[in-house]
């Protein structure tokens, strides 16, 4: 893995673009920033005073999960079969020669979140990886980064085709209850002097969750299904993000006092449905004015993955400025992902993630012509 | 805020009066002065510095609590959307006690701006009647944007279904039960199990929750009724007989028969909501429903209270329920009384809701004219002492 020195770049740094700066990569990391950087290294990439941001975040994806053009042997997006279950884990699924991966590089998105589809109350896992590799080993950074369930009309779809319990919102609020129940039960007698012997593999993929260790990703579009999901958390103390949050502006005040984010989209739909007859593109600054962190998202296949830096863009059309918009498709997915530890700044010792665009990022127009992750450099000319 | 209200004609202390003024504070009723007590000097302190308030002279007006609707579905279908939004029975489950109306409550429904229309601020709101043990229903206001603001309840009763709903859901999936007979043992059989898991669950390394079970203990306690959706005479019975078997708190949602059974209905004090009557006979079970059923068993001593079963009828068409117990011979007073104080009382709720009076919830509606004449609106509501229409 070589250095790569990014000389005379406009690089964003704390929510400011500086000009004239250098970006000095070593070992798959940011080994410096600054405007005198100098070190002989193998690969110098002349910016041209273009901008260089941090590798773009989607922290809600299904990249990789289907492979289109390829029927049904490329989809393994969604377990049709029942409604329950946590113990899917997207790691098995993910086609990492798909073209869905290289649309997101070519998108200038270095790390996503993959969970399981929309369809099963209990979705399954969520895990966070980079785009490229050989192997979704390759770029892993967190496998066991969430448990996904389904509120409102899509787990209905799947519910009502099987002519079983249950079929309404109150069966599903019920199911979802019922298993947490059980899951509380299952791990106590783990823990007690008695122990057992016959685990079940549902119960034990829902440990961390209890524990705490990884929040409960909950796809919810509308306000019921969303308060759904915060009574369920409330009542089992658990951690919760909202997926989606199409209709989250009108508790805004609720979700930024339970300090509850919200990955917020696809708003930039041609047809609504019932759930989203009341999207609005002012969401986003109404959640973060009123204090809630906002990422914001595409929902590959949702919509196409080229479309986050337009979302962002779109916020900033209605009433968001550039600077937080730009933060919903960087830091703060890492924030509400965990790993901000690592990625979202172009920072030193930070991973070395970042992207070169031809013009300012959120201007539609501008074309990006590298995108390096974990010093991996990939070129779009 | 401050809402004062003077003059008008107002429905207080079981009759109609001249109103001097009510006041509505932080939520409550404060004040209520008739006419005909020579008020002192209006005291209107205790105000607080940004208070506002405001006078709503209701001269020529009536001045009336807030209706209250003890059996509606409402908003669990929402209104002109269609299946997505259909949440109110679960007709694969069968014994279904785990599930909560609550849970599936969607405030935007416009069908809530028409009870408000029609005058009506509180509803108990219930699963529907597929399953013997339908699940558990719960009592809201109507005014909120959460279900949380709106609730006074969140579990206030067990919905039980006898007759022929059951029996057809089921008979359709060529299952058990499709006979009343069936559906009495199911209903049985939970209960009794219940009774069993309520003991096993003292024991102290009880770790295996059931859900089902967990949501039949409340009722077996007596901390919620037994809401029991029964048309006919001999369903009633079956009803009340399970009800003594395991010593629970019976309501008799329906209870078209109930006039059939009046004398027994009467000795054993029972609770009844009785509708919609202002439906066509659509089945069998509705083919003795009457006008009469309400006065006959108030005659007897039960305590009454009618229901549009919204949105089996509009929940605006409530006084017009009332109003068509009036023409087959209802004192008015009785059949407003059946769509305030008495459904207050069936759910537990006589010492906030259902009359005015000073310490009562501020839901108060100001109509145009006769709350029974169906020409009078409902020109303001108020809801906790702020006005939502």
């Amino acid at each position: 893995m070589s250095s790569i020195l990014f000389d005379n770049v406009r690089v964003y740094l704390s929510g400011a673009f500086f000009p004239a700066q250098k970006v000095l990569i070593e070992k798959g990391k940011i080994a410096a920033v600054g405007s005198k950087v100098l070190k002989n290294v193998e690969t110098v990439i002349d910016g041209q005073g273009k901008y260089l941001i941090p590798g773009l975040i989607d922290a809600h994806t299904h990249l990789g999960l289907t492979d289109h053009g390829y029927g049904p042997s490329g989809s393994d997006l969604t377990e049709w079969s029942e409604p329950i279950t946590p113990h899917l884990r997207p790691l098995d699924g993910i086609k990492m020669r798909s073209d869905s991966l290289s649309d997101a590089r070519r998108s200038g998105i270095s790390v996503c979140m993959v969970s399981p589809g929309n369809a099963n109350l209990i979705a399954g896992q969520c895990s966070i990886l980079k785009t490229y590799g050989n192997s979704a080993d390759v770029g892993l950074i967190v496998e066991q980064a969430g448990i996904k369930i389904c509120l409102g009309e899509e787990p209905k779809h799947l519910l009502d085709g099987r002519k079983a319990f249950p079929t309404t919102r109150m069966g599903m609020a019920a199911l979802l209850r019922e298993t947490f129940m059980k899951a509380q039960d299952y791990h106590e007698v783990k823990q007690s002097k008695k122990g057992l012997r016959d685990r079940i593999i549902q119960m034990e993929a829902l440990g961390p969750l209890l524990d705490g260790v990884v929040p409960l990703r909950a796809h919810a579009q509308r306000l019921e299904d969303i308060m759904a999901a915060i009574r369920l958390a409330d009542e089992f103390k658990l951690k919760l993000v909202i997926e989606h949050g199409i209709e989250a502006h009108k508790v805004a005040g609720l979700l930024a006092e339970k300090k509850i984010p919200v990955v917020l989209g696809p708003l930039l739909m041609a047809e609504r449905s019932a759930e989203t007859r009341d999207r609005i593109f002012e969401c986003a600054v109404k959640l973060l004015d009123a204090g809630v962190e906002v990422a914001l998202t595409c929902d590959y296949p949702g919509l196409p993955v080229e479309t986050l830096r337009i979302a962002a863009a779109m916020a900033v059309q209605f009433g968001l400025d550039e600077k937080r918009a730009l933060q919903c498709i960087t830091e703060t997915p890492a924030k509400i992902l965990g790993i901000a530890n690592r990625v979202g700044h172009i920072r030193k010792g930070y991973d070395a993630d970042v992207g070169l665009f031809s013009g300012h990022p959120l201007d539609i127009r501008s074309k990006l012509e590298v995108l390096v992750i974990d010093g991996e450099i990939f070129k779009f000319n | 805020m401050r809402v004062i209200l003077e003059k008008g004609t107002i429905f207080y202390q079981g009759k109609f009066q001249q109103l001097g003024r009510l006041v509505l504070d932080h939520g409550k009723i404060t004040e209520v002065t008739l006419a005909s007590v020579k008020a002192k000097k209006p005291k209107v302190g205790g105000k607080e510095k940004g208070d506002s308030e405001k006078v709503i002279n209701c001269d020529g007006k009536y001045v009336m609590p807030g209706f209250i609707d003890a059996h509606t579905h409402i908003t669990l279908e929402e209104e002109g959307i269609g299946w997505v939004d259909a949440d109110l029975n679960e007709q694969y489950g069968l014994v279904t006690p785990q599930v909560r109306a609550f849970d599936a409550l969607k405030m935007r429904d416009q069908a809530l701006a028409d009870a408000r229309s029609g005058g009506v601020t509180t509803m108990m709101v219930a699963p529907g009647s597929a399953n013997p043990i339908g699940g558990q229903a719960c009592i809201i206001k109507a005014h909120g944007q959460i279900a949380e603001e709106a609730s006074i309840r969140e579990s206030c009763g067990m919905k039980l279904a006898f007759g022929e709903n059951p029996k057809r859901i089921y008979a359709e999936q060529k299952q058990f039960p499709s006979t009343r007979m069936g559906t009495a043992a199911i209903i049985r059989e939970w209960l009794m199990k219940a009774q069993d898991y309520s003991k096993k669950k003292k024991s102290k390394d009880f770790r295996d929750r059931d859900i089902k079970l967990e949501a039949l203990l409340p009722l077996l306690e007596g901390k919620i009724q037994a809401r029991a959706h029964a048309h006919t005479a001999d369903d009633i019975i079956t009803a009340y007989r399970i009800a003594q078997e395991f010593n629970l708190d019976l309501v008799i949602d329906h209870c078209t028969e109930g006039h059939l059974i009046a004398k027994e209905l009467g000795r054993w004090k029972a609770k009844a909501v009785v509708g919609p009557t202002f439906s066509c006979r659509v089945k069998p079970e509705l083919r003795h429903r009457t006008f009469d059923t309400v006065r006959v068993l108030l005659d007897e001593g039960c305590m009454v209270a009618i229901t549009t079963d919204h949105p089996v009828i509009p929940i605006e068409g409530l006084s017009l329920a009332a109003a068509l117990c009036v023409r087959h011979g209802l004192e008015e007073e009785r059949a407003i009384k059946a769509i305030t104080e008495y459904p207050a009382a069936i759910l537990g709720l006589d010492k906030r809701l259902g009359k005015i009076e000073t310490g009562f919830d501020g839901d108060v509606v100001v109509w145009s004219g006769h709350p029974l004449d169906s020409r009078s609106k409902a020109e303001s509501v108020f809801i906790d002492g702020a006005r939502v229409l």
